[in-house]
């Protein structure tokens, strides 16, 4: 009888003998880190930009939700205000007991009258001239900063009830700090006053500063001057008088009803009145409202970023993995069970992802400081809140975890699947497919072999391809997206200057202290100083244009047949315009109409010397002009009898004499009587100017990043393959090939993947500028009508980095080629 | 055609390891000579120096009227443009070009536009099988795939290593049938093995061990012819 030998019993040291393993496996896993450092250094800068650049970029809506509701609930901004129609004002008190005697009045917890007038203020310094168009506000100040809309301190003292009447102002904080001006000093306003201003202050209304007349912001070039309601009053010729007036309502208040209730009760007064929400006021939405849909912009790149990084660092981790497919194979017919195969190049992926995830810290802070130095300059808040997000760089960074062992376990899964020997063999047997080559067999591609090549490598591994392309095809999408929003912003001024500009660029726009008659002496003295060679009188009035969405509109009624400028026109004619409107292209659009139609308009009728009140009015669409300024409108002076105005002006267009500048301009008007600012046409696009370069700071600095991924990731692709590849570059060096020629051919092979990903990535990358410009901006910038516009820059960097980069990736490796092992690499080892 | 004199190859830095020690060798145009040796005899690393893959740490080689002991990075390729080809033991051809675009790159890297590769697939047996993906040969129809290569290069010294190492007796036979009739054509065909049955059809063996030549003449027990040969 046959003994069948006993099974052995467990060890007793089982578990000292899995340690044992496991260290090994983890000794072995370190070992291959440091056999490919380079790449695995590169692989995980590639997880860390990805989740790095997510996590940075998405953190500012959240820095922003917080920071704006901690700087609204401490400066306690108005709910809803109520701004009288131009020139219009009441008595004192007027407007407080309007809304106390309304229905609801239990449902206002506090109000605020004001009065608020345009001035041109003159804080010119020793070395610096600045003459800049400004705002009066003035308040009760008898407890110091407002009870609503309050003050904060930035610089300088504040005022107090003792400042009642004085001379004695705030400048705004941003004014004070985009033109580097000391806390206090003395500043001129219209009509040659004189004030000492003690301090710098934010507001809500000026977080972020759009003035009535101006398109945007103009944080430097706007300047409010807060004061105490007497000092207001006198500085202004109101004395007595408000002109505006805040709210703010208790919680379980319907808001709506009081302003409709307020709304009546002033009119009742005799005058017009405008009601604004708290969150139609140009800085709450742009600061506040508006949150969501900026970050959606960043939210939609910070995504592809991270998309594009994924499938890179995938596609780089698998074929890191698969050049183990031998030693998996061995380990099969050693009899490891997979779970245990698994373990060495998971434990690398692990430690790639590790390093990953750390590297994704660095660049997530060195993003967000980037985004939040940005963002600190552009907005002046009172409070900042910028914490790291960790919660979003979290989940994303679990991802970036997750890519990693998911790729390593990929290849490992695909090899365990075939028989052991299967994976062991070397030789004829170990051939793989051809993939997709042996479909362009019968294809004869125009040179010899060493042309054929490189595409019949690529179609060899199509998936390998694929993923790689796809992966740089993501990073130059989002490249594409991010130049081209620059573009498109950047384009949308140039039209709007241009426009502006026309056949008089130095043309100077001279708002008047009032509506007045254009054949008053305060006109006459404007057209006959020394600096100005001619003017053109405008009334310049706010509407609201009804349609398939409202828009509120600035028209400037003026002489079409003027000499010195007009608005130049994309659709129908000046001399057939009539009484009509002319309006821009995308606020026709936005209103659903097109020239010859008619249109609903609530605009101003004069109702007095100094008092206008809204009507609704059908009035036809006579053309339409190339600004992209949504709100910019024309009509011809013939029009002004609609609104009881003929002859009468606010705003003077005035040309700078010969020999004089517009500083000229400014400096002898500043001095006239009647004179609220003075101003060129163009300032207003200069600002945007100015604002679009920090914007673009932005931009490119997040496009450094990109460029970095995807050099990265090039370098990778050209490293692993240059790796897959050794044999048959060694056999082609046997063959007497040169080093340059095999390198030509890497070259070509990656020029396809380049074009291929910038084909693709460009895309891509227009779709996504087309949701930028028509979906995101028209929903986040509604005053700006952007259209898809890409330079011929931003197509150059697209072609070199996309092709030029990536097909140039492979010259890194030309000293490994030329150093490397012919007769090891050949394996004719004995 | 191939002339070494005292050549010796050393590995490491540290105690250095003794691949050749003062060989030479002499091999004529239209020899068919095996280089027979056990492993680590230093016989690839001989084929190696032959064909400019590595250099000597002394002595010199002098191949086709070319000194390699002696010449540049750049003659080098040019060299092993001009002068040798190499078959490999495991075939090295590439996979992403066919049958006959792996003939043609031989004729491409040397400059050559005169070579029908279909028809030096034809004189090797695989007149058939010219628009076949490496992976969808045999092991046998690869390797004279990459015989027909180094044909298409025209270089008068073939240098085999291992050729029939991956094949089975049949398919090798066939191989060294191939290789032979080089040899008769005129071409210098050195092949390494350290299967001594191969070494009974050559018209020299060169015996190495250790790094050093042990014998060097015609077989022991004469020429056989192919049919003979049995492993």
């Amino acid at each position: 009888m046959v003994r069948r030998p006993r099974a052995r019993p467990p060890s007793k040291n089982c578990t000292g003998d899995v340690m044992k393993n496991t260290f090994l496996l983890l000794r072995w896993s370190w070992r291959d880190l440091r056999k490919y450092w380079v790449k695995v250094i590169a692989i995980a800068l590639v997880i860390g930009i990805g989740t790095g650049a997510y996590a940075g970029l998405t953190s500012t809506a959240n820095w922003r939700r917080d920071s704006n509701v901690a700087s609204m609930e401490l400066l306690n901004m108005y709910d809803v205000r109520f701004e009288l129609a131009t020139d219009s004002s009441v008595e004192e008190g007027a407007l407080l007991a309007a809304a106390a005697g309304i229905e609801h009045a239990d449902w206002i917890e506090e109000g605020l009258e004001r009065v608020i007038r345009p001035t041109q203020v003159d804080a010119s310094t020793a070395t610096d001239a600045v003459l800049v168009p400004g705002q009066i506000v003035g308040v009760d100040i008898s407890t110091g900063s407002p009870a609503i809309n309050g003050w904060h301190l930035a610089g300088g003292v504040g005022l107090d009830s003792a400042d009642a009447g004085a001379p004695v102002v705030l400048l705004e904080h941003g004014f004070v700090f985009h033109n580097d001006l000391p806390p206090s000093g003395v500043i001129t306003v219209s009509g040659g006053e004189q004030l000492e201003y003690v301090g710098n202050a934010m507001t809500p209304e000026f977080f972020i500063v759009v003035p009535e007349n101006t398109t945007s912001f103009a944080q430097g070039t706007y300047a409010g001057v807060f004061s105490s309601m007497e000092t207001a009053q006198s500085l202004t010729g109101m004395d007595g008088a408000v002109n505006d007036l805040i709210l703010t309502v208790t919680e379980d208040a319907d808001r709506d009803v009081v302003a409709t209730e307020v709304k009546a009760a002033i009119s009742d007064l005799g005058v017009g009145v405008n009601v604004i929400p708290r969150e139609d006021d140009p800085s709450y939405r742009l600061l506040f409202e508006d949150v969501e849909n900026d970050q959606e912009f960043f939210n939609i790149f910070a995504l592809l970023i991270f998309l594009g990084a994924v499938m890179g660092a995938f596609n780089l981790i698998t074929r890191l993995s698969e050049a183990q497919r031998r030693e998996i194979g061995i380990s099969m017919a050693l009899g490891l069970p997979p779970g245990r195969i698994a373990l060495r190049p998971l434990f690398v992926g692990a430690q790639i992802a590790l390093l990953g995830v750390g590297f994704g810290v660095l660049v997530g802070v060195a993003i967000g400081n980037l985004m939040k130095s940005v963002m600190e300059s552009l907005l002046l808040l009172p409070i900042w809140l910028t914490d790291f997000q960790w919660s979003l760089f979290f989940w994303v960074a679990v991802v970036g975890f997750v890519i990693p062992f998911a790729a390593a376990a990929y290849p490992v899964w695909r090899a365990v699947r075939v028989k052991p020997i299967e994976a062991i063999r070397t030789g004829h047997l170990a051939a793989r497919g051809g993939g997709l080559a042996p479909a362009i067999k019968r294809l004869r591609l125009p040179g010899d072999t060493f042309g054929q090549l490189p595409f019949r490598n690529l179609l060899r591994a199509p998936r390998r391809a694929v993923l790689t392309a796809l992966g740089i095809a993501a990073i130059m999408a989002v490249l594409v997206g991010f130049l081209g929003a620059i573009d498109s912003f950047l384009g949308a001024l140039d039209r709007g200057t241009s426009m502006i500009e026309g056949s008089a660029p130095d043309r100077m726009v001279v708002s008047l202290e009032g509506v007045l008659p254009v054949d008053s002496p305060h006109v006459a003295a404007i057209g006959n100083a020394d600096s100005v060679d001619g003017t053109v009188p405008v009334l310049q009035i706010g509407a609201r244009a009804q349609g398939e969405e409202d828009v509120d509109l600035l028209v400037e009624v003026m002489d079409l047949e003027n000499e010195m400028w007009r608005p130049a026109l994309t659709d129908g004619d000046i001399a057939t315009v009539g009484d009509g409107l002319i309006l821009a292209e995308v606020a026709a659009s936005d209103l659903g109409v097109g020239v010859g139609d008619t249109l609903r308009v609530t605009m101003p009728v004069r109702t007095g010397p100094s008092s206008f009140s809204f009507v609704e009015s059908d009035l036809t669409v006579g053309a339409l002009h190339e600004s992209p300024i949504r709100f910019s409108a024309y009509m011809d002076d013939s029009a002004l009898a609609l609104m009881g105005a003929e002859g009468a002006a606010n705003v003077l267009y005035a040309n700078p004499a010969a020999g004089y500048g517009p500083d000229d301009v400014q400096r002898e008007l500043f001095s006239l009587d009647a004179v609220g600012s003075v101003q060129k046409a163009s300032a207003s696009a200069d600002e945007l100017d100015d604002l679009m370069a920090q914007f673009v700071g932005i931009l490119q600095a997040v496009a450094f990043f990109v460029l970095l991924l995807a050099v990265l990731m090039a370098f990778n692709s050209a490293s692993i393959s240059f790796e897959e590849r050794q044999r048959e570059h060694a056999t082609m060096f046997a063959y007497g090939v040169r080093v340059r020629k095999a390198l030509r051919m890497a070259v070509v092979e990656n020029l396809v993947i380049g074009v291929v990903a910038t084909v693709v990535g460009f895309g891509g990358g227009l779709l996504m500028l087309w949701w930028v410009v028509n979906v995101t901006a028209a929903e986040t910038m509604p005053d700006i009508g952007l259209m898809v516009e890409l330079s011929p820059m931003t197509l150059a960097t697209v072609i070199v980095l996309g092709i030029a980069a990536v097909a140039l990736a492979p010259l890194f490796t030309a000293r490994r080629m030329r150093r490397m092992d012919l007769p090891g690499t050949l394996r004719v080892m004995e | 055609m191939i002339e070494l004199r005292n050549i010796s190859k050393q590995f490491g830095d540290g105690v250095p390891i003794v691949a050749l020690a003062d060989v030479d060798l002499s091999v004529d145009a239209g020899e068919f000579v095996v280089v027979l040796g056990p492993s680590g005899s230093g016989k690839t690393t001989l084929l190696n120096m032959i064909g400019a893959l590595d250099s000597p740490t002394s002595g010199s080689i002098v191949v086709d009227g070319t000194d390699v002991s002696q010449a540049g990075r750049k003659e080098l390729f040019e060299f092993r443009r001009s002068s040798v080809s190499f078959i490999f033991q495991s075939f090295n051809i590439f996979p992403g070009l066919t049958a006959a675009e792996n003939v043609q790159f031989g004729a491409d890297a040397t400059g050559r536009d005169d070579v029908d590769p279909a028809a030096i697939l034809q004189s090797v047996g695989l007149g058939e099988r010219v628009d076949q993906f490496p992976h969808e040969l045999s092991g046998g129809e690869q390797q004279r795939v990459a015989i027909a290569r180094a044909l298409a290069t025209g270089n008068p010294v073939m240098l085999a290593d291992e050729p029939t190492g991956e094949l089975d007796f049949i398919t090798g036979v066939q191989i060294l049938e191939l290789l032979q009739k080089q040899a008769a054509e005129g071409q210098a065909v050195l092949v390494v093995t350290h299967n001594r049955e191969i070494s009974r059809i050559a018209d020299r063996v060169v015996e190495l061990s250790s790094g050093r030549i042990i014998s060097d003449g015609p077989p022991a027990e004469g020429k056989a012819a192919l049919e003979e040969l049995h492993w």
